[in-house]
């Protein structure tokens, strides 16, 4: 065919260097796994067990049931007892504990007088997430003993409202479920862009692109030619990681796995593309590991992975609908955690094929078969 | 027939000019040596034939095509070896050879049996396995030129095919453009080497972008500026050179002096007798001296010439 000439040859070459290249499948292939684990076990926001001291003053059989209520929820853990407010704000400054409870003497006495007791509670804000998880326990134990006491009052039995949670599609809420299909993502998207960047200006500097340059080859052939073996190895690479999601972090996909695999193959298509754009684009190879950097970044802060993208400025949300990996995260959570199909989620698919046709053509149409 | 063709080839780079008006044809079957100090325009002329470059002006034609206007027509009648030898060092010999006969279209038996013809001329066999990395100079050169004549091209450029490479390989490599040239094939090699453009049969000289000479090596060496009216060139050889030649450079009557190895080449006054040669050695201490007339040698045409521009 004319218009993909070259196409076969470049691709048989292309074959043989990335299986031969031991670096460069080895750089594909080993961080993600390394990531995927690392990140896999590190990102978890569930807090629990954080160490608190207790300043009590009262040192009766109500303070140590207050104090037993804070425990038993499991977010905190009591590491120790402390004189005075002093020695407590000290520990704090040192980042041992993440809150202290002081119980003042007349705690206990002004509960059976009917009065209202204070305790005070004092949470360390430097972690705005193990702060805010800190305060609502704290409020949740301090409302539900307070309910506990109006309730022996008026003689009910049981509370008016009663909530009664159903978590869907994540029932124990496990961080892995939520962080691990993001990884995939991002581990996916740094091996194919830093491998595939390399692809057409590893040839420009060692010389051989001029030995293409001067034959009938065309520019798809070329493009095509490349970018086809990176996608056979990218979705190699995704299954396996697929794999580590299912029988190391035990993520059952509830999906399809047409579905998991047809995602996965746009979104290694999209961003195979934009690394051959930035190929194209080099002139060295330092050059595009800086461009694909520039990439890279962004993607793991705006894409949804870790913060959640309704809460951006609204032009960091405008930016991150330009990052395939935001598509990504959202297709892999739909479809390993909701069960969610290729029909409600065509739209991200589309959007993701899109990128990738758009990509890949400007790469090709804007390639020129000259130098300089 | 006229296979390579340059008419007021031009190339600018912003402001800098680095192919200033370049004309020159090469006939079929001949083999073109392009001469000229590093960073003249050499590459870049060829560069520019082989479609790769766009020039800035005038047009430069492959039998006949025009190289920039119809890039296309003209890749199936050249091959090009770029300087270094650019391979795929991750392939086999084997491996290369068939890349670029796929790459140009080739496939099945007919890819295999040209592999072997090309095998066959460059004697590669031995090395048919190994990866090209693993390659020395002379058969890395060897095997960048058998991919370069894969779809057997009617004209061969040759970017500094000997750059680097040692003496035998050298020779080897100039039989087999001896070869080729018999073949019909049209080869255009730069170089740096004057024993090398003495072989070619016709050589260009591009100095400063500009190409200041061109034309078959033995016509060159009749020019006017390289033999100047009513002087004769001499060889004197003699032992101690480098004493022998600050007394010689004294005498009245001598335009220009070089030493090769044992021996001085003098372009002198035609009336200067030679026994006042002999008389001044003597003088010096020197009594062993044989004095002979030369023709000028390429190298002396090409540093006349480059003297008369400066």
């Amino acid at each position: 065919m004319k218009l993909f000439r070259g196409f076969r040859a470049i691709l048989y070459k292309e074959f043989i260097v990335i299986f031969r290249d031991r670096m460069t499948l080895f750089f594909m292939l080993f961080p993600p796994m390394v990531q995927i684990v690392a990140f896999g076990f590190a990102l978890d926001n569930d807090v629990k067990h954080m160490p608190m001291v207790v300043l009590n003053e009262d040192r009766t059989v109500e303070s140590r049931a207050l104090i037993d209520a804070f425990v038993n929820t499991q977010t905190f853990r009591v590491v120790g007892e402390v004189n005075s407010v002093e020695e407590l704000a000290e520990q704090m400054r040192r980042g041992k504990i993440y809150m202290g409870l002081q119980i003042p003497p007349d705690f206990t006495r002004n509960l059976r007088a009917g009065r209202k007791a204070t305790v005070q509670v004092l949470i360390d804000g430097s972690n705005s997430t193990t702060a805010l998880q800190a305060l609502n326990t704290a409020l949740g134990i301090a409302l539900r003993r307070s309910l506990d006491v109006l309730l022996g009052e008026t003689g009910r039995r049981e509370l008016p409202i009663e909530v009664r949670p159903q978590v869907m599609y994540n029932p124990a809420m496990r961080a892995p479920n939520f962080f691990v299909p993001g990884v995939i993502g991002t581990a996916l998207q740094i091996a194919i862009l830093f491998a595939v960047a390399m692809s057409v200006v590893r040839e420009r500097e060692r010389g051989t692109l001029e030995n293409l340059l001067v034959s009938p080859m065309s520019r798809w052939g070329l493009m095509l030619g490349k970018l086809v073996p990176y996608l056979c190895v990218s979705m190699l690479m995704a299954v396996l990681l697929f794999g580590i999601l299912r029988w190391v972090f035990f993520v059952p996909i509830q999906g399809s796995l047409i579905a998991l695999m047809f995602s996965a193959l746009l979104f290694i298509f999209a961003l195979a593309s934009l690394g051959l754009l930035v190929s194209t684009k080099a002139q060295t190879q330092n050059e595009a590991m800086q461009m694909s950097m520039t990439v890279m970044l962004p993607s793991i802060f705006f894409s949804g992975f870790i913060f959640p993208r309704e809460t951006m400025p609204w032009i960091f949300y405008a930016f991150s609908t330009l990052l395939p990996l935001t598509y990504f995260i959202q297709l892999m959570r739909g479809i390993v955690l909701r069960g969610a199909g290729l029909r409600e989620l065509w739209p991200q698919l589309t959007v993701l094929a899109g990128m990738g046709l758009a990509l890949f053509s400007l790469c090709a149409l804007r390639f020129r078969r000259k130098i300089g | 027939m006229k296979m390579i063709e340059c008419d007021n080839l031009t190339k600018r780079f912003g402001h800098l000019t680095a192919v200033d008006h370049v004309s020159f044809s090469v006939e079929k079957q001949s083999i073109f040596g392009f001469l000229g100090p590093n960073g003249s325009g050499k590459t870049t002329v060829m560069r520019m034939l082989c479609g790769i470059l766009e020039p800035s002006d005038g047009t430069g034609r492959i039998a006949g095509v025009d190289v920039a206007a119809e890039t296309d027509r003209i890749k199936g009648s050249i091959g090009y070896m770029s300087q270094k030898f650019s391979l795929y060092d991750e392939l086999t010999t084997n491996e290369n050879l068939l890349f670029y006969g796929r790459l140009y279209g080739l496939a099945g038996d007919a890819l295999r049996t040209r592999r072997d013809e090309l095998v066959a001329l460059t004697h590669l066999e031995p090395y048919l396995a190994q990866r090209a990395a693993l390659l020395s100079g002379g058969w890395r050169q060897r095997l960048a030129m058998a991919c370069a004549l894969v779809h057997k091209p009617a004209v061969l450029f040759l970017d500094e095919p000997t750059a680097g490479i040692d003496p035998v390989a050298r020779r080897e490599l100039w039989d087999l453009l001896f070869e080729l040239s018999s073949q019909g094939v049209t080869l255009f090699v730069t170089t740096h080497y004057m024993d090398e453009a003495e072989r070619c049969s016709q050589v260009g000289y591009i100095f400063m972008s500009k190409l200041i000479v061109c034309g078959e090596p033995d016509e060159l060496k009749l020019r006017p500026e390289v033999n100047p009216p009513g002087t004769k060139r001499l060889d004197v050889t003699c032992d101690h050179v480098t004493i022998a030649l600050p007394a010689v450079r004294k005498l009245a009557g001598i335009r220009d002096t070089t030493v090769f190895g044992q021996s001085m080449h003098l372009l002198v006054d035609a009336q200067m007798p030679e026994q006042l040669i002999r008389d001044t050695l003597a003088g010096a201490g020197i009594h062993e001296v044989d004095i002979r007339h030369i023709a000028p040698s390429l190298e002396d045409v090409f540093v006349a010439l480059t003297k008369v521009r400066a």
